[in-house]
């Protein structure tokens, strides 16, 4: 979890100490590139735009399944069975916590990628590279935020093996 | 004598009184117009926007959008917790944390400029 934790806080710092550095005065060189490549570019993103969405709505079916078909049920089960489930309870809301974040950084790393693809980078080439540069690092989030959820799911199983081994040793009355 | 301010008043309640299907068509408009307003801030807000794979420059990918996850078993919230109920979750849990594990979203980094071919180090030759 600390490793997460470090994953989550540092790469992005990373990414966005890289794009400050980037920001700085871009040389005619590269300016000229960036019209240069305009068109191609745009249908790159253009591209990941839309393989992005679809990774969004068919990925955060499946974690949100996880919660409300599986984490949540098995919850209710237990504290109806009186069993003491109050660990289980807490990491189906930390993972629910994160699956909300999940959904608001791919939503603002969304609004930002239109944004640069709003953009005419044949005319506003500065403008355009850091529109994307921004959502490179609003991206970087996203997968932090997938990482993270990865983890609780790891968690839920631990903690529930956890409830397995106590509800057995107590001979089903945990 | 009526004064100027009456006349003017009775002048446009004529106005309005024979003009009354041109107020309705107008009221409605606007009230459509407001409540689409609504509607629309709402859909962005929200992030059903996000989600909305018919919007124009999605179709490609739309007939990839998984529209139900019927292979993805439900667990029971009541009945009896015994042995039996806990072995059942665990291999519905198993085998659905396997799938939601299996693809590592948003990997990569396909917007690194030099990448793209904009960035300072990049070379279109």
């Amino acid at each position: 979890m600390i490793a997460g934790v470090f994953v989550a806080v540092l790469v992005p710092a990373m990414l966005l100490a890289h794009a400050s550095a980037q920001s700085a005065p871009m040389t005619d060189e590269q300016i000229n590139r960036i019209r240069t490549n305009c068109v191609s570019t745009k249908n790159t993103l253009t591209q990941l735009h839309a393989s992005d969405a679809l990774l969004r709505v068919n990925r955060g079916q499946i974690y949100l399944s996880m919660t409300t078909k599986l984490m949540s049920r098995f919850n209710a089960r237990a504290e109806s069975n009186r069993a003491n489930a109050k660990d289980l309870v807490s990491v189906t809301e930390t993972y629910g916590s994160a699956l909300l974040n999940f959904q608001n950084d791919y939503k603002t790393y969304e609004e930002q990628l239109s944004s640069a693809l709003k953009i005419d980078c044949s005319k506003e080439p500065v403008a355009f590279y850091d529109a994307v540069a921004s959502a490179r690092v609003k991206r970087a989030q996203v997968h932090n935020d997938v990482v993270t959820l990865h983890q609780y799911i790891d968690t839920y199983k631990l903690t529930f093996d956890a409830f397995a081994t106590d509800f057995a040793s107590n001979g089903g009355t945990n | 004598m009526n004064n100027p301010e009456e006349v003017l008043q009775e002048e446009k309640s004529t106005f309005w009184g024979h003009h009354r299907l041109l107020l309705l068509i107008v009221l409605s408009i606007f009230i459509a117009l407001g409540l689409v307003s609504i509607s629309m801030a709402l859909y962005n807000s929200s992030g059903a926007a996000q989600l909305d794979l018919s919007r124009p420059g999605y179709k490609t990918v739309t007939s990839q959008a998984v529209n139900n996850d019927g292979d993805f078993q439900d667990y029971s919230a009541s009945g009896p917790l015994d042995t039996n109920a806990i072995n059942e979750f665990r291999s519905v849990y198993d085998k659905q944390a396997t799938k939601a594990k299996a693809v590592d979203a948003f990997s990569g980094d396909p917007l690194d400029p030099d990448v793209l071919d904009i960035g300072a180090s990049s070379s279109t030759d």
